[in-house]
């Protein structure tokens, strides 16, 4: 990992079109500000890393009881119809 | 084009019938190619088949059969990326997490719900704000769980 100091108001510019600047630290925690162009998504990690997860822990299932969705499923459910691909 | 999957067996994919996920996943962002099976006629959800990779799969089911209150807005950027023109219908899906071990527990992540446009067949996963959960429990606990007996009072 590149480790750079930077102090309040200084930045680091990655690739041609990406600029962070450190705005201002304030008890243990940083702002800072990304410049990037819209087509580049910015998350905080953890909002990132919850959906990730989440896609981790789904992709384990092996089969779905269908059961399970018959018996709790409301009797009313409407009934979709989607172009099929 | 063959499509081999642990869960489903080899099988036949028109190409056409192939959707795109430029990005990929979330997590899984070197397969970009799915193939949507339906699990059964009967079932409100279907299978999101990796084309590529035969153990990648998931189950994904239409919010709208399941709540009204969830209306995602797509960025002009996210549009760009399924290429959606202003006539295009996308259609959403969110993507179901199942726990072996009590099935009726299943939760949907409407955090990280699924674009789609049928037309381009070009699809992204959003990132949604952290006010959508991205544990929705699918049925209401009082529904998928037995009734408790109840417990004698203790009287004083």
């Amino acid at each position: 990992m590149l480790v750079l100091t930077r102090r309040r108001g200084e930045g680091v510019t990655i690739g041609p079109d990406i600029q962070v600047i450190v705005l201002g630290t304030k008890g243990g925690q940083v702002r800072l500000g990304i410049e990037a162009p819209k087509t580049v998504e910015v998350h905080r990690d953890e909002v990132y890393a919850r959906i990730q997860d989440e896609n981790r822990l789904a992709a384990r299932t092996q089969a779905v009881p269908l059961e399970a969705f018959k018996r709790l499923m409301p009797a009313k459910r409407r009934h979709v119809h989607e172009d099929h691909p | 084009m063959k499509c081999q999957s642990t869960r489903f067996g080899s099988f036949e994919v028109k190409d056409e019938s192939v959707l795109t996920f430029p990005a990929g996943l979330l997590g899984f962002h070197e397969q970009s190619r799915y193939v949507i099976l339906d699990h059964d006629t009967e079932a409100p959800f279907k299978w999101l088949q990796s084309v590529d990779e035969p153990g990648l799969a998931f189950v994904i089911m239409d919010p709208a059969q399941f709540t009204n209150e969830y209306s995602v807005q797509l960025t002009p950027e996210a549009l760009a990326e399924v290429k959606a023109s202003e006539t295009d219908a996308l259609s959403f899906a969110v993507i179901l997490t199942v726990p072996s071990e009590d099935p009726a527990a299943v939760t949907a992540n409407l955090r990280g719900p699924l674009a789609i446009n049928p037309r381009t067949r070009l699809g992204k996963q959003l990132v949604l704000t952290d006010t959508y959960p991205t544990r929705h429990p699918l049925f209401p606990p009082a529904v998928s769980q037995p009734h408790t007996p109840l417990e004698a009072a203790a009287c004083p």
